[in-house]
C-alpha cells in the first residue's frame, strides 16, 4: 500500500525537505501552501498523514486543524504539527484540538521519519539502486557479537562473497552503526550481556530505517529457550553455533531476496550450463530446483537448445542430487533441448551402482561436453525410460 | 506578565545565541558561534550591517505581550551555500532554480531562528506569535527603526562567513 502524506506549509523549502526525507520510502507526498489548499487536498485525496505548519497566510494551521477536526469525513486523518511555534502554552492549546504528534522546527529528517513511522508503516522502496539484487552485488552485514573469534569466523567463511562484514561488540555500537547506514542484514548474538540482544532487536524494529532489515539470532545449538524467545519476538532466522557458514550464506541471500540462480546456471558459448557445487545439501538442492524450470524455459525463449549439466565438482552422489538431475533431464526432453554431462571419476563410478544412472555417459571436461552437445551427442540413451 | 523592561540584554543574547546555534547545527550541519569581535559602540555595530557586498536578509516578527522584529543578515555566498545544503542541491541546480529558492530558504531559516527565540520568550512569560517571513536583498542598504525600539546586534561566525542578528524590541509605552 502506498501511503499519502500531505505537507501543508507556506515555505517551499520545508515542503522540499519533507519530500527529500521521504524519497527513499514508498510514499506519495502531496503539497499545500496554506490551510485552504490543505483542506481541499485532504478532502480530495484522503491522505494517511498530514504534516501541518502553524503560521501561514490565507488560513493558518490552527484554523485548518479546527476545521479538519470538525469535519466527520476528515477528522480521523492523523495530523502532526511541524512548526516553529513551540511555546509551551501554544503547544498545549494546539494539542487540545487533536494532534497525533508535535515536531518543533528546526528538525532533523531522521526525527521526522521516526515520528511519522509511528503513525504510518513506512516501507523503504524495494527498487532502490543501492540494494543488492544478486549474489554478486555488495551488501553490508552487521555482526553484533562480543566474541571476536566468532566475528572472524563469519568474515572468513563469507570472504568469497562481495559482502562487507562489520563486527561490533555492544548494543550501543550497533545502534550507532545502524544510524549511520542501515545494514542489509544484522546478526545478533543472543549471548550479549543483560539480554541486550532482545533490546537491540526491539530498537531495530522501531527505527524506521531498519524496521524491515532482516535480523538473525546467533545462539548456541543447545540454548533452546533463547531460540524460542527469538522466534517469538520475530527474528528473521536462527543461526546456531558452531556456525555452518554455507547455511548462513544461503539464509542471508534468502533474507535479502537475492537472485542466487547464477550459482547454478550460466549461459556460456551458446549453451546453458547447469552447475552443482561440491556439497549439495538439501538447502542447495532446493535452491537449484527452484530455478530449474524458469532457467531452462528462459534459455529456450532466448534461442538456446543445448544444456551442459556439470557435476564434476560434486563430491558424492545421493538421492537428492539424482532426483534433481532426473528433473533437469525431463525438462530438457519436454522442451526439446539436447544435453550432456560432465563428471569426475568418483561420480562416474557411483553412477554405475544405481540402476537408473548406470547408462549415463559423462565427459571429462566442460569444453568437451560443450563440443559434444553441439555435435548432438546424448548423455542418456535410455532417457525415454527415465522419470 | 513581567514588564518587557525586565528582559535583560543577557537574556536576549542567551536566547539568540542558542537559537542560531541550534538552527544552524540542525538544518545546515554547521557550528555557528558568537563572534569574538564585538562592536565597541552602537554606531559601530550598525555600520557593520551596512556592508557593500550582496546580502540576503530574512525578517520575522513576533507580536503579543512583547513585540519585535529580527533581521538575519547573510552574505549572498553563504545564503547560496546554506540553500544548497538545506535542499540537497548543487550550485548549478540552484542557478537554474533562481533567486526565489534562496529567498524561501533564508526566509525559513530565519523563521526557525526567530521561532526558537520567540518560544524562549513565551516560556519566560511573554506570550507572542510569529509573523510571516519576508526577505530583503541588496548590496548597499541600511535598516533604521522608527519610534521607540531597543536594538541589539549580534555577530556570528559560521563556516568562514559572518551572520548578523539585528533584534528590535518595541519599548513599553
Amino acid at each position: 500500500m502506498r501511503y499519502k502524506v500531505l505537507t501543508v506549509d507556506d515555505s517551499k523549502t520545508v515542503r522540499i525537505i519533507v519530500k527529500k526525507a521521504f524519497k527513499a520510502y514508498d510514499c506519495e507526498i502531496l503539497e499545500a501552501g496554506n490551510g485552504v489548499e490543505g483542506l481541499a487536498i485532504a478532502a480530495k485525496e484522503m491522505p494517511d498523514l498530514i504534516l501541518l505548519d502553524v503560521t501561514m497566510p490565507v488560513m493558518d494551521g490552527v484554523e485548518m486543524l479546527t476545521k479538519l477536526k470538525s469535519d466527520p469525513a476528515l477528522k480521523a486523518i492523523p495530523v502532526m504539527m511541524l512548526t516553529a511555534e513551540g511555546g509551551r502554552d501554544n503547544v498545549l492549546k494546539i494539542a487540545k484540538i487533536g494532534v497525533r504528534d508535535y515536531l518543533v522546527k528546526p528538525f532533523k529528517e531522521e526525527t521526522l521519519l521516526e515520528k511519522c513511522g509511528r503513525v504510518i508503516d513506512l516501507k523503504p522502496l524495494n527498487d532502490a539502486a543501492s540494494k543488492a539484487k544478486s549474489i554478486f552485488d555488495p551488501a553490508d552485514i552487521l555482526v553484533v557479537e562480543d566474541k571476536p573469534a566468532i566475528v572472524q569466523q563469519i568474515q572468513e567463511g563469507l570472504k568469497h562473497t562481495p559482502w562487507k562484514i562489520r563486527g561490533v561488540s555492544t548494543q550501543g555500537e550497533a545502534i550507532d552503526q545502524c544510524a549511520k547506514t542501515a545494514p542489509d542484514v544484522v546478526i545478533v548474538s543472543l549471548s550479549l550481556p543483560e539480554e541486550s540482544a532482545f533490546t537491540l532487536f526491539r530498537l531495530i524494529r522501531t527505527n524506521v530505517k531498519t524496521k524491515y532489515t532482516p535480523v538473525f539470532a546467533l545462539v548456541v545449538k543447545t540454548e533452546t529457550v533463547q531460540q524460542q524467545q527469538a522466534q517469538t519476538l520475530g527474528f528473521s532466522a536462527i543461526i546456531t553455533k558452531p556456525i555452518d557458514t554455507a547455511d548462513l550464506e544461503t539464509k542471508i541471500a534468502k533474507a535479502m531476496n537475492l537472485d542466487t540462480s547464477q550459482r547454478y546456471y550460466a549461459t556460456e558459448q551458446g549453451c546453458l550450463v547447469m552447475r552443482l557445487p561440491e556439497n549439495c545439501s538439501p538447502v542447495v538442492i532446493a535452491e537449484a530446483a527452484n530455478y530449474l524450470k524458469p532457467k531452462f524455459s528462459d534459455a529456450v525463449e532466448a534461442g538456446l537448445n543445448k544444456v551442459v549439466i556439470d557435476i564434476h565438482q560434486l563430491r558424492t552422489l545421493h538421492m537428492g542430487v539424482i532426483k534433481l538431475l532426473f528433473q533437469a533431464m525431463q525438462i530438457c526432453r519436454d522442451l526439446g533441448m539436447q544435453f550432456t554431462l560432465v563428471g569426475n571419476a568418483q561420480i562416474i563410478s557411483e553412477c554405475k551402482g544405481f540402476e537408473d544412472t548406470r547408462g549415463w555417459t559423462f565427459y571429462d571436461s566442460l569444453d568437451e561436453a560443450k563440443a559434444g552437445v553441439s555435435r548432438g551427442a546424448s548423455a542418456t540413451p535410455q532417457l525415454a525410460g527415465v522419470g | 506578565m513581567p514588564a518587557t523592561a525586565e528582559i535583560t540584554e543577557t537574556l536576549i543574547r542567551d536566547h539568540i545565541n542558542r537559537a542560531v546555534a541550534d538552527v544552524f547545527k540542525t538544518m545546515l550541519g554547521r557550528e555557528a558561534t558568537s563572534s569574538a569581535q564585538i562592536p565597541r559602540s552602537d554606531a559601530e555595530a550598525r555600520s557593520g550591517l551596512e556592508g557593500h557586498r550582496p546580502q540576503v536578509v530574512g525578517t520575522v516578527g513576533f507580536v503579543g505581550d512583547i513585540n519585535g522584529l529580527i533581521y538575519l543578515h547573510f552574505d549572498l555566498a553563504f545564503a547560496r551555500l546554506g540553500t544548497c545544503h538545506l535542499l540537497g542541491m548543487t550550485e548549478v541546480e540552484l542557478d537554474e532554480a533562481g533567486d526565489e529558492v534562496i529567498n524561501d530558504a533564508i526566509g525559513e531559516l530565519t523563521n526557525m531562528t526567530v521561532g526558537s527565540f520567540k518560544n524562549a520568550l513565551c516560556d519566560a512569560g511573554y506570550p507572542c506569535k510569529l509573523t510571516i517571513p519576508s526577505i530583503l536583498r541588496g548590496s548597499n542598504f541600511s535598516i533604521e527603526s522608527i519610534g521607540q525600539a531597543v536594538r541589539h546586534i549580534y555577530y556570528f561566525d559560521c563556516a568562514e562567513h559572518r551572520v548578523v542578528a539585528d533584534i528590535l524590541i518595541k519599548s513599553e509605552d
